[in-house]
């Protein structure tokens, strides 16, 4: 039997379903958190007969006809699968709005049983919905519920089981007008009829409340941005340079960089392993992995954060306050929300745009996502940071604000290149603040810990094999002395000339940036692997092996150049989906490549210039390929002007 | 007189809103139409925040203008 989660936004239907199913889906205190159908069996408490019991989660809609992307999964779900019955979820905290999607639902003929959702918070407020009443106006079951903490939910998963057996179908409402020229209309006046029969208040929803004068200082016009700027940044320095990078430390040098590879290495003598196959092992896969692995702490209280953040309900707020700014650069408020989620991983952020409604202001985002540096790209920066500038606290933090400047940009330059015409216009529901459930980011910091140590042990694990493979061995599979010799060596060296412009030489640059594109943590898991075989000292340490490779000024380019071009295969799949088509996609890589490409090449030459006094290598080059990028951004945008006269667009 | 020109605290019945179709419809949905009451709660960072029905929502200037209430 398959059973369908529907509701309003926010009205906790992912809440409901992480709680009979045992999942960890991600929930917000915003609207939009859920863009994907997501579905799994029942948890075994409330399936205690073992039947075949699927639960679906759908996107949140106000209304059966779609207004945003999400919103249409849902409808086509509703219409096409045929769910045995149907889960309406009722925001208790506000019936009138959420019955206007409920008796819409009611129309299609599938059992439907609703869950008067958020039963606490209404009987805070001294409210009351009379549930038996509204069962008998809506001719179905009604059950309080409240979803977190599982009260009523033995209850309605009992309820909706049995009229999904029963399969009697569901009586629509009947209402006065509803054959009129305006049927909706008719709707809403039936809707404030039950609402005034069912609910008593007591309390005035139009009256200032805690939460409205707590709005006008994290929303205020002046306030705002620098609130939002120093709560982005103590989770940031707090992931990074507090907790997270303290733990971090002790795993890097201690765990996996003394105790795990000794006492690997001693196992593999004492077998009697063969001398290469121990150097596979150990330089190879607990040295690539477990690179990456010391990052585990930072990633997981990035992750912990960033899910308390989520919960409380001030994302939509910060949509409210960057609004104005994004405004300027053709996007809305809406766009911060996919950023901020892309902190942790751009797949989910990237999904996000789904819920922005205007195409245009949709592709951009999508395309800008990816510039904030993701969890999978904390590695690098931490490591860099650590090599290359080892008492400088400001390299972390100001590679997110690179990333706020490269977004800003990038939306003027995407204006230019591409002639759009403005239309966005924003609404966002702001639901009222509540306390973030440690439990709940706990779990999700567990979560994500495990998808990051499974990621580290299949793709990561199975890319560092082969880059060990490639660096250890010629094209005739014979092992080589000397890594320049070597498949890998041969491969970097097709790609190294592209990189030169940008001051970086050799073709372990070149072979970490390709194994990037497969998963960001690969740039360090491949430098751990060259250098591991190649040299003695340890990799994290302050000016340590990878300084024969860069200067400081072109670590720092590397660093940019790693996080601004295209994300990961993952990541690109996602935009795929998102941008709708294969031209679309191939613009918004090009774009990305380019920006990455040009800044890192700005940051190596100029500032090779300021800092040593001298160009960099690679200035000559350099010169002429800036010349030719602004020649093409030139012609281009001089095109779209063109175009964008004869439509009568403006910019 | 359009919304965007209301000020705050203050609640009004709805008499037209303005603009595109399916922004139109949206709200609707939302409990925002003709005769209904809305609630201009405060002006944020060139937003207006407002209650329709028991929730609140923000909406950008252009979306205020599109609201024409009584007074």
């Amino acid at each position: 039997m398959k059973i369908a989660l529907t509701g309003n936004p926010n009205s906790g239907k992912t809440t409901l379903f992480n709680a009979i199913t045992g999942k960890s889906e991600n929930v917000g205190n915003w609207p939009g958190v859920t863009v994907a159908i997501k579905e799994a069996d029942l948890k075994k408490k409330y399936n205690q007969k073992g039947e075949a019991l699927k639960v679906v989660d759908l996107p949140g809609t106000y209304s059966i006809s779609p207004f945003t992307g999400e919103e249409k999964i849902t409808r086509d779900f509703i219409l096409g699968e045929e769910p045995d019955v149907i889960i309406n979820i009722v925001d208790g905290a506000n019936v009138g709005r959420s019955l206007f999607f409920t008796t819409q639902l009611l129309e299609l003929g599938v059992p439907v049983v609703i869950a008067l959702n958020k039963s606490d918070i209404v009987s805070k407020r001294g409210d009351t919905v009379d549930h038996v009443a509204l069962s008998k106006e809506l001719k179905c079951k009604v059950i309080p519920t409240t979803a977190t903490s599982e009260e009523g939910l033995l209850n309605l998963i009992n309820e909706a089981v049995q009229a999904g057996k029963e399969k009697k179908p569901q009586a629509a409402p009947v209402f006065e007008g509803m054959d009129s020229a305006d049927p909706d209309l008719a709707r809403q006046k039936y809707i404030d009829g039950i609402v005034a029969r069912c609910q008593v208040k007591t309390r005035d929803a139009s009256k200032v409340s805690t939460s409205d004068k707590f709005d006008r200082i994290v929303a205020h016009k002046w306030l705002g941005l620098p609130i939002f700027f120093l709560v982005m940044w103590a989770v940031y320095s707090f992931s990074i340079g507090g907790l997270g990078g303290y733990l971090s430390e002790y795993f890097n040098e201690v765990l996996f960089g003394e105790i795990i590879p000794e006492a690997a290495t001693a196992f593999l003598e004492g077998l009697g392993v063969h001398e290469l196959l121990q150097a596979l092992i150990v330089d190879g896969a607990i040295g690539g992995v477990g690179a990456v692995v010391g990052f585990l702490p930072l990633v997981m209280v990035l992750f912990f954060c960033l899910s308390l953040l989520e919960d409380c309900g001030y994302m939509a707020r910060v949509a409210v306050v960057m609004d104005r700014f994004f405004k300027k650069i053709g996007l809305s408020g809406k766009s911060i929300i996919p950023m901020i989620v892309g902190s942790g991983c751009a797949i989910p952020g990237v999904m996000a745009t789904r819920t922005i409604e205007d195409i245009n202001e949709r592709r951009m985002t999508t395309i800008l996502t990816p510039f904030v540096p993701c969890g999978a790209k904390l590695p690098i920066i931490a490591l860099f940071a650590a090599v290359f500038f080892p008492d400088k606290t400001w390299v972390g933090p100001s590679m997110y604000l690179i990333a706020i400047t490269m977004i800003v940009i990038g939306g003027l330059l995407l204006q230019k290149i591409f002639v759009w015409e403005n239309t966005s216009q924003f609404i966002m529901e702001l639901p009222d603040y509540k306390v973030p459930s440690v439990k709940y980011a706990f779990f999700q910091m567990i979560d994500k810990a495990k998808a990051f140590i499974y990621k580290a042990s299949t793709i990561i694990l199975v890319c560092n094999t082969l880059v060990w493979f490639a660096q250890a061995y010629s094209w005739n599979l014979s092992p080589v002395e000397d890594q320049s010799l070597s498949i890998l060596a041969s491969l970097g060296s097709l790609i190294a000339p592209i990189l030169i412009p940008l001051g970086f030489m050799g073709w372990q640059m070149a072979a970490a940036s390709i194994t990037g594109f497969i998963a960001k943590e690969n740039v360090v898991a491949t430098f751990a692997v060259l250098l591991a075989v190649a040299s003695e000292e340890a990799l994290h340490i302050p000016g340590g092996a990878l300084s024969q490779f860069f200067t400081p000024v072109t670590a720092y380019a590397f660093l940019v150049f790693n996080l601004f071009t295209p994300p990961c295969f993952a990541a690109i799949g996602a935009m795929n989906s998102e941008m709708g088509s294969k031209k679309w996609l191939f613009r918004a890589l090009a774009f990305q490549f380019g920006v990455g490409y040009t800044l890192a090449m700005l940051i190596t030459q100029i500032g090779s210039l300021i800092v040593y006094g001298e160009p960099a290598v690679g200035f000559i080059p350099a010169i002429v390929v800036t010349a030719l990028i602004a020649t093409f951004l030139v012609v281009i945008i001089k095109k779209a002007d063109t175009k964008r006269t004869e439509l009568g667009v403006e910019a | 007189m359009l919304l965007s020109k209301a000020k705050s605290g203050e609640t009004f019945n709805i008499l037209r809103i303005e603009g595109k179709e399916k922004v139109k419809k949206f709200l609707f949905t939302l409990g925002c139409f003709e005769g209904e009451e809305i609630t201009l709660i405060s002006k944020l960072a060139g937003n207006y925040v407002v209650n329709i029905k028991d929730s609140r929502y923000a909406l950008d200037e252009n979306m205020a203008k599109s609201i024409v209430v009584e007074g």
